[in-house]
């Protein structure tokens, strides 16, 4: 299986350039076509930064690609012509976000929307028709009624279907969605998260999830790469991730979560709160909210390095937490 | 989350009812809800959006006036009174918003935000309060050193910390905490939490606490009501009410939310 989307070294800054504020600092990793990949973290560790550069939509400036490649299918997006990122946006990768509200625009309709993609990228296909289908696709009951219908005449789960089929007008290879279901409520973003692995299932695309909610990340995706200050502090596929977490800021995640079932004993948690991007701890970026660090954390930065088959991690000390009860 | 709360209702909700709009064609917000708050008691109320939750909560607090019904606080009813009337009720009922970045004057230093509520209601003298102030702010764990500073100074977190002080001010016997948390980063979710639950063990509070997540419904609260659509469908407490919900309703919503758990044994069967 080759990578559709390889991700090496990626460095985004914002800022000052004498001081750069590393919103993503050095993060590598790859999607494979059809598959589901989340991207785990809390505000401010990078992970939309990173998401937004998969097709270079990050705004520069304030932002500058510092360093790295986003190869997808071979081809770098970091140093593509406009012209071709035109053809790429919205063509082969797609992107839905939090709130469809803000996303959709409030005086067209939104069949006229979700054909724009079309007009663009697939001059071939009968927009009304293929417009119809794609709400179709996305379990409109009347999908001419909602192609006729505005942005505001339709529900908050309605409005994130209908950027879904717009996100999915031009078939994408990849689609990102940061943080698809968090404005819903917990009824409706099932049956969104229902949709997404069912359309997954029938168009074959890849997925890269970008959330907090690690309920969320169990039920569907196959591998998870957890973000800390701008790096990638553990990956790997979502079972072992969240059963065997190897670094301790995982572990606090998952001690951080209230659960339905089980003890309800005082949770830990994780002291302190995310460091500010512009000033990084020295050594280990978590080292100060971190239970187990020790000097070498606070001197020495520590590498990404393979604790078992297909798993990552970048700590000092993830030997000790393991075998921590 | 005290062990044993002693059965004294403390508030009393009787056929609640909220409308909005115009008489002819009312919005049903809130159509009939009735439930007891014991002393010490954390008492949840979940639901989706529009159930009609954080109206009763407002309604309670009295930021809303009910439509219908009564609020009985220590069985006086207190649905209908007047506004000043009922300063001697907010000493005793207090509230913690959801979004900690809009329930503070942006251009007050928290210190004096919580000087103001002891200003307000008249509490000590002058040159005592600021005393109140430092011990308030050091009681959610938060460093005194920085009352001088302005709310954008401090994370979401703390500002949610704050915002619980300026509750407790008072001496309050019960906080309606709306959505407190949902706004809050995981890691930090768990710090607010904990402190609510040590805050109501260390003062003997009853919390109402209105949520949407019912995974934190069930970290602090003794008893849980369901509300669907203006109404309570179904209650109980957390062991029973996750384990074997009878409303359709309240399993639906089980069934929906995202759990850790549920997820990977999904991934293992499949």
């Amino acid at each position: 299986m080759s990578a559709l989307v390889s991700v090496e070294d990626l460095r985004v800054y914002f800022g000052d350039p004498a001081k750069p504020v590393r919103a993503v600092d050095g993060v590598s990793f790859s999607i494979h076509r059809g598959e589901t990949v989340a991207l785990v973290g809390e505000s401010g560790c990078g992970k939309s930064v990173t998401s937004m550069a998969l097709a270079r939509l990050v705004p520069q400036p304030p932002g500058v690609y510092a360093g790295g490649r986003v190869l997808l299918n071979g081809r770098d997006v970091l140093t593509m012509k406009e012209r071709e990122l035109r053809a790429l946006r919205g063509n082969e990768v797609s992107y839905i976000f939090q709130d469809p509200g803000a996303s959709l625009n409030p005086v067209f309709r939104i069949g006229y929307q979700i054909a724009e993609a079309m007009r663009l990228h697939r001059r071939d296909v009968h927009f009304r028709e293929e417009t119809r289908e794609l709400l179709r696709l996305v379990g409109m009951t009347d999908p001419d009624r909602a192609a006729r219908a505005y942005p505001h005449e339709l529900s908050g789960g309605m409005q994130q279907r209908a950027m879904i089929a717009m996100a999915l007008a031009c078939r994408p290879k990849l689609l990102v969605a940061d943080e698809p279901t968090t404005a819903l409520d917990v009824t409706i973003q099932a049956q969104i998260l229902e949709l997404l692995v069912s359309l997954q299932k029938q168009l074959g695309m890849a997925i890269l999830l970008i959330t907090h909610n690690l309920g969320l990340v169990a039920g569907v995706a196959h591998r998870v790469h957890v973000m800390y200050a701008g790096q990638m502090v553990e990956a790997g596929l979502t079972e072992d991730v969240l059963r065997r977490p190897k670094h301790p800021y995982t572990r606090g995640l998952l001690n951080a979560v209230p659960r339905l079932t089980g003890s309800r004993e005082r949770l830990t948690g994780i002291e302190g709160v995310v460091p500010n991007p512009a000033r990084l701890p020295t050594g280990c970026r978590f080292h100060p909210r971190c239970p187990y660090a020790r000097d070498i954390c606070v001197s020495r930065e520590p590498e990404a390095e393979s604790a078992a088959a297909q798993h990552e991690v970048r700590c000092h000390v993830w030997r000790e937490v393991e075998g921590a009860p | 989350m005290s062990e044993q709360p002693d059965k004294h209702v403390l508030l009393r909700v009787e056929n609640l009812k909220v409308y909005f709009g115009s008489a002819r064609q009312p919005v049903r917000a809130v159509d009939g809800v009735s439930f007891d708050l014991h002393a010490g008691e954390s008492l949840g109320l979940v639901g989706e959006s529009g159930c009609g939750k954080t109206t009763t909560g407002r309604a309670v607090m009295r930021l809303v006036t009910p439509t219908e019904g009564r609020i009985l606080f220590e069985g006086e009813d207190i649905a209908h009174r007047s506004t000043r009337a009922l300063a001697a009720y907010r000493k005793q009922v207090q509230m913690i918003f959801q979004d900690p970045y809009g329930s503070l004057n942006a251009r007050m230093t928290v210190g004096a935000a919580i000087e103001e509520v002891l200003t307000v209601h008249r509490l000590g003298k002058r040159n005592e309060r600021a005393q109140r102030a430092r011990e308030l702010f050091e009681s959610v764990g938060l460093d005194p050193a920085y009352m001088d500073r302005y709310p954008h100074e401090f994370s979401g977190g703390q500002r949610q910390r704050i915002g619980i002080a300026r509750a407790l001010a008072v001496n309050p016997r019960v906080v309606i905490a709306d959505e407190p948390v949902s706004a809050l980063d995981v890691s930090v979710q768990v710090q607010i939490l904990n402190l609510i639950r040590d805050l109501q063990t260390r003062l003997h509070l009853s919390f109402l606490f209105v949520a949407h997540d019912l995974a934190v419904v069930r970290y602090v609260c003794d008893r849980i009501l369901v509300m669907y659509q203006g109404r309570i469908v179904e209650q109980g407490e957390p062991d029973q009410l996750f384990t074997d919900p009878q409303h359709p309703y309240t399993q639906k919503l089980l069934a929906a939310v995202p759990d850790v758990e549920k997820g990977l044994n999904a991934i293992t069967k499949a």
